[in-house]
């Protein structure tokens, strides 16, 4: 385990740790399969209306999906330097990483509001049209797990601020992190789904 | 167990922005239909797996945790290599 050793709960001997708590994976596993059976859908009707699929990526704002991609990635990694500073026992600084991490939430949000009013701009609206009916899905409900990742990530930086965390006791920081990596994970699949294969 | 520091975490974030840009390039329509697919299969398993190995924590062997994450990354590049395959 990389980056949350130090604030696993207790495990039972000679089973690995788990990261955060149990909690907040009942949670990621559960977006996770969300999202799962929203990429078999983009697949039933990629197959069913082929001639969707192949056009829809070009009707779409390619900059402002590769923009929220890097966002995406990049407030992943502001994360990480949080949880590595709070294992350093730097609470501020970890406060500080976090809010670094929640200006990229804001940001995805931001590029996402110019993205959907280019879309109703340029006639992209999901009405007789699968791809473009699949697209409000995914990226909707995205947008859905990005405000519960922004709402984590202020509670934890409140939190930090209040002196909760420590090197010995972080685990909250943790589970707000992880769910934020979770939902970059789902972006992850999202992006090429959508802006990329024709 | 091993611990990330700084330094991976950076290579890790910087490798992850180039297979970005990598299957950005891929929606210019630059290789054929079915090696785009591929290759887009093979980005975003690697991506995720770096995230779950990396960022998440998820490297030590025996858990079922990472056993069902890494899975989900094996499973769904499968299903994108499948449907977005030429004639799929």
């Amino acid at each position: 385990m990389d980056l949350v050793a130090n604030a696993a709960p207790a495990a039972p001997a000679g089973a690995p740790a788990v990261p955060g708590n149990r909690g907040i994976w009942v949670g990621i596993l559960c977006e996770l399969s969300e999202f799962a059976l929203m990429f078999l859908a983009w697949a039933w009707f990629r197959h069913v209306h082929p001639d969707d699929f192949h056009a829809g990526p070009a009707m779409l704002n390619a900059g402002s999906g590769i923009a929220n991609t890097v966002v995406m990635l990049t407030s992943g990694y502001l994360a990480v330097r949080a949880v590595l500073a709070i294992r350093r026992d730097d609470a501020i600084a970890a406060r500080n990483w976090l809010i670094a991490t929640l200006f990229g939430g804001l940001a995805f949000l931001l590029i996402k509001a110019f993205e959907f009013r280019w879309n109703v701009e340029h006639g992209v609206v999901g009405t007789g049209n699968s791809f473009v009916a699949m697209y409000y899905y995914l990226t909707f409900n995205h947008l859905v797990h990005v405000v519960w990742g922004c709402l984590g990530l202020i509670w934890a930086i409140l939190r930090a601020q209040f002196g909760a965390y420590s090197a010995a006791d972080h685990e909250g920081l943790e589970a707000a992190v992880l769910y934020w990596h979770a939902t970059d994970l789902a972006w992850i699949v999202i992006f090429p789904l959508l802006y990329v294969l024709h | 167990m091993t611990n990330i520091d700084e330094n991976r975490a950076t290579i890790v974030w910087l490798g992850l922005l180039v297979l970005t840009l990598g299957s950005a390039w891929l929606g210019e329509g630059a290789l054929p239909a079915g090696l785009t697919a591929a290759v887009v299969a093979l980005i975003v398993g690697v991506k995720g797996m770096l995230v779950i190995r990396h960022y998440m924590g998820l490297g030590e062997p025996g858990s079922r945790l990472r056993l069902a994450m890494r899975l989900y990354f094996v499973v769904v590049p499968v299903l994108i290599l499948v449907a977005a395959a030429p004639g799929a």
